[in-house]
Order: structure tokens, then sequence, then C-alpha cells
């Protein structure tokens, strides 16, 4: 049983690894970038895990501007990927130019919050 | 577009349609605006009710010291000597939009005080709500339904209620930002722009700035996505138009002080951190099932779900532990009695005392969104045809806010726009339907009948929405029947039956029967236009500061209030503390500019029950009470002259229950006969020697003669008694409002014996028995 | 004639004696004294010298003399009333017990000697006063343990006691050597009026009871709860001093030798003058009197009164404290003084050190509480008036900038927030250029 699961699983990594392999460049760099932050974010937790939440308002703002950059990314994936047919007519210019903005707004409030 | 026709008619058309919408819109703002005049008209621009007075207060300090002034304002004026932190305990939205406003006109040169401003914010807003209501409904049904809406709302009673000429209160601006977030939900999930969504965050943000009842979107917004996740409608959008939501929310509700952390640690907001987890747990099963396999699919999900489900488990505990760990579980008290409507009044007589907390009646439903209530099921049944994204959310915001308003008045006002926005789309339907029966029996206009569907402009979707709008429209029939023509009613039962098998031709409905139902249609909404009216008017138009009675000798204006506090701000000493029921706190100190013990913002219930002891103590231990806090008057509100029934002798057994809440030695049933509440001979003498029935009833056996209260329709139980501690100062013209100075302590301190004016010797005989009592030889 | 002159010498000094009595001169300067009987001016005349010598404009008239008033025009006429008419039913002019209530009421002195066979009135003005005389009208205060040796054995009446109260603001700091002689009726206090105070009590065998009668029942007055000379203040701190006898004010008591029973010395000369001197000087308010003026606070290390504090500023308090010496103002010097920064209740409450000059002052941190709070001083020594002071000031909590700003704990936090910025331009570039 257990055989079977390690070799279902490897299976399961093998194929994961070659679709995975299918995608475009810039993908990619935006997968990068959502692993970079998520990262980020899982160092913090542990970081005020240890140290304790005291300055709540910078820990809440580190974090989440992490995720918020993560999830952020994944948006402009979803939308600059080509394979996704629900946005089609959405170009991925203006894709772009919406995340810029809604960096902008994020990271412009994580300033605020920070102090 | 359906119109894919091409032909200059049709864009013309619909040029010409958007031109007319556009002006309809802006009647309906100029309705929903002048609607909201009458108070102004019939009484006078002044600031309504008593929460107003307090926005009002807190804008006419933005207005003169700035924004940073506001908000690091300490104000030593309110809950004397605790003092109240405004700038970190208000929702600040209401107050900088009215402060916003008077910058931009008096930057324009037109110079309007700021009074004016803030009575007329809450008619500009409810313009602006209506607009909002018609994108919303746009959004979800087409442009036809929108407008109906649009006007709807404009003049829904509920809505009048709150956002009268000078009721400039949070609500006001509050269902602009509540609707308007919603519609710029729904326009994230209909478009999947990331743009829309750093909009909808911002709204999201004004939303929070404006009102508490901001909760109620961000569990709305997580119950749809949870819904459309759990009926298979996932979609990358709602990904787009659900995760920015929650990180920039989130992150923008805590930048508002009065909410601050607890964006992230009370329980009210949970529940969107936890869909917040489970759409990205669905967004990568549905991108790994995009790239996978379906076999390899299967053997991931297994994988994932064994360990899923541990993961899954240990943070559940994890947070459950958390809540359970707080002592009331994380919600607070409004929150927690809007989940069990009993936690109130079990548990919080200072929210229960408030009537606007209490479970509305049925007869209110009727009066404050009035046919919307018959029209509603119908758009409920159209949004089901077809079910959208944005379609399902509208249901969704429909039967969560009729659940809300079920267990709180004040929550009526969440109800109303939805409420507008069903009736909207039902009515539109059906009048579509209707007319296009029309249509399609006259001769010649038969190619036609599409055009005016068109208008709806909604993606694609015109064949099915036709389909769909008989159906809605016969459900719209159905309702009417039950209250106007029972013959109708089983003309239509037949109906259904035939819906089965849609197609165009059939549906088709009689020439005549269309003309009637258009004509039945066209009076129901008569009957709701006279009623908004009539409601805005007559009912809701009250500032409840000026009180006017009709009788047959004409109009009586009773003005006691601001009689009173513009005494006090005149007679008084600047610093001088003046204690009073916490309903006329925010009065007070804004128009009598005075320090209180206890105002309307309720967040210190020990504070509120050391003056509600005070109020049920008698004289001596109130003196002593109100002394230890600074106080020099104390102020009373007494209806029994005038039969003003809203007045401190009516809410007196509420002090006696939050003042026993804290105190155990005032007890409620030392105040009741029987357990009935009374004040006439049978009351008990707790009662009658109580401050509050001394203060209200000192010397009123001086009117008539007979003290006979026109409240309680009774005569009172003990009508001559003397004050020793308190002196009465001012009473006003209607006696409404009695004011009492605290006597300062005697100079001197009696010796025991009796005074022995008349007869010495009479006296001395008794006054020997008294002393010898001391005696220590007996 | 005689009054008339007076009144006519009165009437240019009005406008000069009103503003004689004022916070900056305590002192009583114009007295009333209403007499039963114009002897007695001559018969207490020592009493009344002792009062002229230092100062005092005594204005002497019949108690029914239809003539007298104590203000005209709204103002007092006098600062001081004696009342040595103990039986006197009704007051002559405009005075009567309403009219010598509102006179003490409007801070103004008063002495009540009354004697056996008081009147209703005399009584009745004592008991509003807190001062209870026995009711019996021909009761005498007996002892038949410390009466005072005379020739004549006599029935005990006249005592001699020297139970004092001790109190050097009210005696005087010199200790009154002989007994002091006293004759008249007794009055009890209600032990929980804290105005009254009993300054020269009965001893412990003392009874309250009419001599001549044989003693039926218990007398309702005994021991030493019977006071026999006890002083008010009032809150207004006016001051009035109750005796039960009159003739204890006369100059045969004064100058009388004195023996108290079982005691081997004999004293040369009652203590009467003294005591009544020293009692006098400080119901005229020569003594005892405190004020307090320049009341200031301020942060440390500024000098401005500020309008509102933060919380845990710091802050210093001083105070000046003086006493009326019966001329001039001088610096009040104690260690008790206490000031409360207070807020429902005391949060800090610091004795202030003095510099000897009348300053009073101290150091504190305010409280990590915001509120609404006041400085009170409140300063209650027997004796003395009673000081309270205070004075409210706001403490508001910190404003949204004074916060700390940059925590060390947090840099990683503000790490991650700029590495994510940075991460998202260089993103963008290599976004952009990858194309």
């Amino acid at each position: 049983m257990v055989k079977s699961t390690s070799k279902d699983a490897q299976a399961l990594f093998q194929s994961l690894r070659s679709a995975y392999a299918a995608t475009p460049t810039n993908l990619k760099i935006i997968d990068l970038y959502v692993v970079f932050s998520i990262f980020t974010a899982l160092i913090q937790v542990v970081y005020m895990a240890i140290v304790g939440s005291f300055p709540f308002n910078s820990f809440l703002s580190g974090v989440l501007s992490c995720i918020g950059t993560a999830v952020l990314a994944v948006c402009l994936r979803i939308q600059v990927n080509k394979e996704n047919k629900e946005f089609k007519d959405l170009p991925p210019e203006r894709a772009f130019a919406d995340f810029v903005l809604c960096n902008l707004v994020l990271h412009l409030v994580i300033m605020n919050f920070l102090g | 577009m359906a119109a894919s026709e091409t032909s200059n008619g049709t864009a013309l058309r619909y040029a010409f349609g958007n031109v007319l919408s556009f002006f309809i819109l802006l009647l309906i703002g100029v309705l929903a605006f002048s609607i909201r005049l009458f108070s102004v008209i019939k009484y006078e621009s002044v600031i309504h009710e008593f929460d107003p007075y307090f926005n009002y207060r807190v804008t006419q300090y933005l207005t003169k010291n700035g924004i940073y002034d506001f908000w690091n304002w300490f104000d030593d004026r309110t809950w004397y000597p605790l003092g109240r932190v405004i700038g970190g305990t208000v929702y600040p939205g209401l107050t900088l939009t009215a402060g916003t406003l008077y910058w931009i006109l008096n930057s324009l040169n037109i110079p309007l005080s700021v009074e004016t401003v803030c009575v007329f914010t809450a008619p500009i807003f409810s313009a602006f709500a209506s607009w909002a209501t018609y994108l919303l409904t746009k959004e979800v049904k087409g442009a036809g339904a929108g407008l109906t809406a649009a006007v709807l709302l404009a003049m829904v009673p509920s809505y009048i209620s709150r956002s009268v000429a000078g009721s400039y209160d949070n609500e006001a601006v509050a269902i602009f930002a509540l609707i308007f977030t919603f519609f710029l939900y729904i326009k994230t999930l209909n478009t999947g722009s990331l743009f829309y969504a750093t909009l909808n965050a911002i709204a999201y943000f004004y939303m929070v700035c404006s009102w508490g009842g901001y909760t109620f979107i961000i569990n709305l917004i997580p119950m749809h996505v949870l819904l459309c996740i759990v009926t298979g409608r996932y979609s990358s959008r709602l990904y787009i138009a659900y995760a920015p939501l929650v990180v920039l929310g989130t992150l923008l509700a805590s930048l508002v002080p009065v909410v601050g952390f607890n964006a992230v640690l009370t329980s009210e907001h949970f529940g969107s951190f936890l869909v917040f987890i489970i759409i990205h747990v669905v967004a990568l099963v549905y991108y790994i099932k995009g790239i996978l396999s379906p076999k390899m699919f299967k053997v991931a999900v297994t994988l994932v779900v064994s360990i899923g489900l541990v993961v899954c488990c240990a943070v559940i505990a994890v947070l459950v532990a958390l809540v359970a760990s707080s002592p009331t579980k994380g919600w607070s008290g409004r929150s927690l009695s809007l989940l069990d409507p009993t936690y109130a009044s079990k548990y919080i007589p200072i929210i229960a005392s408030v009537s606007e907390h209490q479970p509305p009646t049925w007869p209110s439903y009727f009066m404050d969104i009035n046919v919307l209530a018959f029209l509603v099921p119908a758009g409920i049944i159209a949004c089901f045809s077809p079910l959208s994204d944005a379609s399902s959310f509208v249901v969704l915001y429909i039967v969560t806010s009729v659940y809300f308003s079920g267990v709180m008045v004040r929550l009526m006002l969440v109800l109303a726009p939805a409420a507008c926005i069903m009736s909207g789309i039902a009515l539109s339907a059906s009048f579509d339907v209707f007319t296009r029966s029309i249509k399609f029996q006259l001769p010649g206009v038969k190619g036609n009948s599409q055009v005016d569907a068109g208008d709806t402009s909604s993606e694609g979707v015109v064949a099915q929405n036709e389909v769909a709008k008989t159906y809605k429209n016969e459900e719209a029939l159905k309702e009417r029947p039950s209250k106007k023509n029972r013959k109708k009613e089983k003309e239509h039962v037949e109906k259904p039956s035939v819906k089965a098998q849609i197609k165009k031709r059939l549906l088709v409905l009689p020439f005549e029967a269309s003309i009637i139902a258009i004509l039945l249609l066209v009076l129901l909404g008569a009957f709701y236009v006279v009623h908004s009216v009539w409601a805005a008017a007559e009912a809701y138009s009250a500032p409840s500061i000026v009180l006017t009675s009709y009788s047959h000798d004409g109009l009586h204006v009773f003005d006691d209030f601001r009689e009173a506090y513009s005494w006090l701000s005149h007679n008084t000493e600047v610093d001088d503390k003046v204690a009073s029921w916490w309903d006329y706190g925010y009065q007070t100190t804004a128009m009598a500019n005075r320090t209180v013990i206890v105002d309307n913002n309720t967040w210190n219930n020990t504070h509120i029950a050391t003056v509600g002891t005070a109020m049920s103590s008698p004289e001596k231990a109130a003196w002593e009470i109100f002394d230890s806090l600074d106080v020099k008057y104390v102020l009373v509100v007494f209806g029994g002259l005038v039969g003003y029934p809203s007045d401190d002798i009516n809410k007196f057994l509420w002090m006696v229950r939050i003042g026993g809440g804290v105190f155990p030695h005032i007890k409620e049933p030392d105040y009741l006969r029987d357990g009935q509440y009374r004040i006439d001979s049978q009351a008990t003498p707790t009662m009658l020697n109580c401050l509050m029935y001394k203060l209200s009833y000192y010397r009123f056996v001086e009117t008539d003669g007979k003290a006979f209260d026109r409240v309680r329709r009774t005569e009172i139980g003990k009508k001559h008694f003397k004050l020793t501690h308190f002196e009465e100062v001012f009473t006003t013209h209607h006696w409404m409002v009695r004011i009492y100075k605290l006597k300062p302590q005697k100079n001197r301190i009696r010796g025991k014996a009796k005074k022995s004016r008349s007869k010495a010797s009479s006296t001395t005989s008794t006054k020997r028995s008294e002393t010898q009592r001391k005696n220590p030889w007996h | 004639m005689s009054k008339l002159l007076i009144f006519l010498t009165l009437i240019p000094l009005l406008p000069i004696l009103t503003t004689s009595f004022s916070l900056e001169n305590p002192s009583s300067r114009r007295v009333l004294v209403l007499l039963d009987d114009l002897a007695l001016k001559s018969s207490h005349s020592v009493f009344f010298n002792s009062l002229q010598s230092r100062g005092f404009d005594l204005d002497f008239k019949l108690a029914d003399d239809p003539k007298i008033g104590l203000h005209r025009y709204g103002q007092y006429l006098y600062d001081g009333l004696i009342l040595f008419c103990p039986t006197t039913e009704r007051f002559g002019g405009s005075i009567d017990l309403a009219a010598i209530l509102e006179f003490v009421d409007s801070g103004h002195d008063l002495i009540i000697a009354a004697d056996s066979n008081a009147s209703d009135l005399i009584r009745e003005i004592a008991t509003e006063s807190g001062v209870d005389f026995d009711e019996d009208p021909a009761a005498l205060v007996i002892d038949h343990s410390s009466y005072a040796v005379s020739n004549t054995e006599g029935d005990h009446t006249l005592i001699a006691s020297d139970e004092y109260i001790k109190s050097d603001v009210i005696l005087g700091s010199k200790k009154i050597e002989a007994p002091v002689l006293f004759q008249g009726i007794g009055h009890s206090l209600n032990p929980s009026n804290s105005l009254v105070l009993k300054v020269l009590s009965a001893s412990p065998s003392a009874y309250s009871s009419n001599p001549k009668s044989k003693l039926s029942n218990p007398p309702s007055l005994t021991g030493s709860a019977i006071s026999l000379v006890s002083i008010v203040q009032a809150r207004n701190n006016a001051r009035i001093l109750i005796s039960g006898s009159l003739s204890m004010f006369s100059n045969r008591f004064f100058r009388s030798e004195v023996q108290k029973a079982g005691s081997p010395t004999k004293h040369e000369k009652s203590g009467n003058e003294q005591f009544l001197t020293e009692l006098s000087k400080w119901v005229f308010h020569e003594r005892g009197h405190l004020k307090a003026m320049n009341v200031r606070h301020h942060k440390a290390g500024e000098a401005d009164e500020p309008t509102i504090y933060r919380v845990n500023d710091d802050l210093e308090y001083s105070v000046e404290i003086y006493e009326w010496s019966g001329a001039s103002w001088e610096p009040y010097v104690a260690d008790d003084v206490q000031v409360q920064f207070y807020m429902m209740s005391p949060y800090v409450l610091k004795n202030l050190s003095t510099d000897k000059k009348g300053s009073y002052f101290t150091a504190f941190k305010v409280p990590d509480v915001y509120g609404v709070f006041q400085f009170k001083v409140e300063y209650q020594r027997l004796g003395y008036t009673s000081l309270s002071l205070s004075k409210q000031i706001p403490v508001r909590p910190f404003k949204h900038n004074e916060y700390e700003r940059f925590i060390p704990a947090a840099y990683p936090y503000y790490g991650a927030a700029f590495s994510m910025m940075t991460g998202f331009f260089i993103f963008t570039a290599v976004h952009l250029y990858s194309k």
C-alpha cells in the first residue's frame, strides 16, 4: 500500500513537473515571484512566533504585504495566462496596468500601516 | 450584443436609450433629494434626533481644527470624568464626507454653514445611493431593472426614515457605500478586472469608515463566494473579485482607528479569512486539474485530501481554541444579538433598551418597505432564471438581510436596498413581458419586440431572458391578486403548467390581460409612491427636537428641548456638569456645550449604571452619587403635562435594570407593583421615593390641582412633597425638560432637638424622650 | 443719645468698614454686641476691653432695641455678633432667628452665651448650629467632685473645669494653668456632627439637673458628654462659639481665684481670661485661618500651565498656603499637606514639601490613564479653616504620532515590506522585458 502510494506520488510528481515545464516563461517568473513572497511571509510568521506579537501592526502589514503581493501576482497570472479562456478579450497590457495600480494601492496602505 | 443585426437604427436607439436613462437617473437623483426635504419645509433646517447632534459637533470640530486634531481629539466634555477619545472611537466616514463637502463648497466661495452642509448630506447621499442601486441592478439584470430599482430606492420609506434632511447619521452615507461596494464586487465578478477589485477595496474602506454595519459586507461576500464554490460555479473571476478584496480590505479596515486590530482579531471577520483559505485551495485544485491528466488528478486528490484533512483539523482546532479563550467568544454584544435575538435582552439591558435594537413588528415591514414586500418573492424567482453569479449574490443578499431585519429594527435599512433591487427586477421584468406581448399582438410591430428587451444590454442572453421574464411576470401577477383580485389568480394558476414548454410564441399573453396587468402594476406603483410620499412628509420628517401636535385650536409647537439647552448654555458655568439619562447626552454637549456624565455612545456600562442608580435611588443617596461625580445640574425629561410619551418616566425601568445590573441593591421588583409598572397611588414606596419620580413630578400638582399624568393616563401617587437636596432651577414652557440644581451641602449641621417654635413645653417632653433614648442608664 | 452718636460715627466709616472683611483680611472688625441689660457692659468689661484692645469695634445694643439691624442696603454692617442676651425672647429691629442664621451662612462669626433660663430663641440658634442645650430650662450643670471651692458651700453649680480641647490653634500655644470657672447650663453635641467641637467639657462626674429640685429621674445629660463650651466651624468657615454660661465672661469670674475641689493648688486667678481671650481670637479668625493661592502646575521643565496633559507626562505642582495672624498673612508651615491627582479616586497622592515660606510643591508623573483629572488639596485640620482646592485638568492619551515609530523588534517586518516593494519593481522590470 505504502509502496503504491509512493509510486503514485512519484508518478504524480513526474507528471506535474512535465506539465509545469510546458508553462511559458513569463508565467514561470510570476510563479517564482509568488513563491518568493510566500516564503517571506512564512519567515515572518516564524519570527513572530519566536519574538512575540508586540508590534502587531508591523507584523500584520509585513505579512499582509507578502500575501497581498502573492495574491495580486496570482491574479495577474490568471489574467495573462493565454490558456485561460475567460480573459480572452482582456489584453495583457491592461491586466498589467491594473496589477500595477493595485500594487501601488497595496504598498501605499502598507507604508501607512507599517509604523 | 444582441442587436447584431447591424443597423444604424439600433445604434441610434441605444444612444437615445442611454441619453434617456441618463436623464431618468438625473431625475431620480432629484426625486431622492427632494422627497427628503419635507422636514426642512415643514419644520426648519435643523439637525434631528440624538446621534446626529454628536456627528454635527464632531464635524464642527473637524472643520475648525483640521483632520489631525480630529484624529487625536480627546473630548473632556463627555463621559465626565472619564472623557472619550473621539478620534479613536468614532466612525469617521460621515464626518469626513461632510467636512470635505464643506471645504469644497467654501473653496468655491459658497459660504454655507457647517450645519447646512450636515443637514443636506443625507439627501445628497441618498441620490448617490439610488444611482449606485441603478449600477448594481444593471450589473445583475440590465438597465431597465436598474432604473426601476433606482426609482424604488429613491423613495423607499425605510431609507427615508434614516436620511431625511437633518438626519445626519452614519447610515445616511453608509447605505450608499454598502450598495456601491456590492456594485463593485459584482462588477469585478463580471469583468474579472483587478482595477475594479481595487476600487472595490477602496469602496469597502469607505464603508468601514462610515458604519459598523460593514461586517455585513465582510460576511455576505464570503458567503457568496462559498456558495459559488459549493455550487460548482468557481471561476478565476471569483478569485480576482475576492482574494484582493480580503487582503486590501483587511489592511484598509485596520487603518480605521475604531476598527483597528479588530479587523483581524474578532470572529466577525474570521469567516472571510476561512473563505480566503478555501478559495486558495480551490484555485489550486482547479489549476492542477487544468494541467494534469484526469487519472493523475485523481491520485493527487487522494493524496492531498488525506494530508489536507489533517492540516485543516489542526487549523480549526487552533482557531476554536483562540476564539473560545475570549470571554464573549470574540463576538461583540451587538453582533451576538444578531445571531441570537434573545441574547441582548438576556444579558445586556443597555442594548435591549434602545428601541431600534428590538425586533420589528409585522406592520413595520409594511410601513417601511410597503408593496416591495410583495414584489420581493417575484424578484427572487426572476433572479433564478437564469442564475448568474451576480443574481445569486442578490438573492443571498435579500435572504440574509431579511433575517437580520427580523432581529433588529435598525437593520431594516439594510433590507431596503435589497428589496428595492428585487422589486425593480420583478417590476421591470413583468413590464417587459406585458409590453412585449402587447407589441407582439399589435400588427406591424412584431419585429421590434426584441429591441425593447435589448435595452437591458445584458450580454447575449436576451433570448434566454425573454424566456425567464415570462415566468417572472406570472409570478409577479400571482403576487398581486392575493390582495387585489381573486379572479385573476385562478387565471394564472393554470399558466405555470404552460411555462414548461418554452416557446417564444406561446409566451405571449393575451392582449387584454396584458393591458389590465400593466394597469394594475401602474396602480401598484402609484400606491407605493403615495405611501412613500406620505411617509416622507408625515411619519419620518419630524426632527424630534421640535415637536408639533394638532388640536382643535390649531398647530402647537413644542420647542422645549432647545429652550432648556439654551437655558443651560446661558445660565450655567462653562465647566458645570449636567447629569441626565444618556439619551440627552449628545444634545447637551452639542447644543448647551456643557459637560455630561453619560451620552449616547454607550461604551461604559458601569458609568451609565451609576447614573441609572442615582436616578432610581432616594434623594439623599442620589445626591451623594451625583456629588461624587461633580454634577451641578440634573436634567429630566417629563412628558406628563403635554403627553409626550418618550420621557424619562417611561424609560425609567431601563434605568433600574441597567443600574441593577451593576449595583445589585437596585432591584427591579421594588419598583413594580405585582409586576406592573405604575406611578399612581398603587405604586411602591421605592418608586414614589426615587429621584426620578420626585424630579419628574415635583410641583406637578400645581398645574391642574389633580396632578393628572397624560402619558400614563392616571393621577400620580404622591402629589405634595418637598425636595431637600435638589432645587428646581428651570422648567420649560411645556414642562418637558426640567432642570434641577444640586443644593450645596448645608453650611451648618443642625442639632438633634426638634424645632420648638410654637410651644416649648409640648416639644420639651418629646425631646426628652428622644434624648433619653441615648441615655446609657436605660 | 449715645446710640445715635455711634450710629452717626458709623455712617462715614461705612464705606471703609464694608470692605474690611474680605479674603485678604479675614478678621472680624466690627462686632455687634447684643445685651439683655447694659449693665453687662461694665460687669463684663474685661472681656470687651480685651477685644477692643485688639482692634475690634464693639457696638453695644440692647437686644430689644427696635433700631438694630444686621445689614443695610444689602451690606452687612457687622462682621461679628456677640449674643450676651440669654433671656431675650425676641430681638428688636430686623433681627430674628433667620437673620442670624443668614448672617452666619454668609460667613460671619458669632458668640453665644446662654445661661440658665435661656430663652427659646437662644436655644434655637444653638440648635441650628448643632448644639443642644439641656431642655430643662431650670437645669444647671452640677458637679459634686470637681466644683470650684468657694467660701459658701453652695450647690456645686460653680464648676472648675480643665478639660480643654487639645489644640494649640484654638486655645493658643500657651498652656492654661488654672481651671476655668463655669456656671450655667450644659449642652450636648451630636457625635456624628463633624463641624462642632467640644472645647471645654464637664468632668465625668457632672450631670445636668435642676439644683433646687430633688433628682427624681436620672438626668438626661451626664458625665463628659456634657459640653460646657463648644465651637462650630461652618462649612463656609464662619465660626461660632457657644457657651452655656454668660457669667464665665464676667469680670468677677475673670478675677476670682480658683481652687478645684480635691486639688491642693489654689490659683490666684481663674483660667477664664486666658481661655476666653484665646478662644475669641480663634472665633474672630485671628488664628487658624488659612488661605491658599497661586495654584500652579506645569510640565517638568516648562513654565507655562498647559490646558491638557498627556498620560505619563512629568508635572510639577505648587501652591502657596498662608495663615492669618490677626494682622498679616504669615507663611503656614506644616508637613502634612497632600495633593491628590483625582479622577473618581485618587490616582496619585503625594505629600507636599514646603520651603517654610508658604510655598508647597511636589512633582509626579501623570498616571497611565486618561480622563478628566483634578488636582485636589483637601486640608482639614482641627482648628484650621478647611482648605479645599480643586483644579480640573484633562489628561489625554497619546496622539497617533506620539507612539514609538521604529521598534527594533519590528525590523524584519519592515524588511519584508520593503523587500516586497523592491521585489515588485524588479518583477515589473523583468515581466516587461521578458516579452
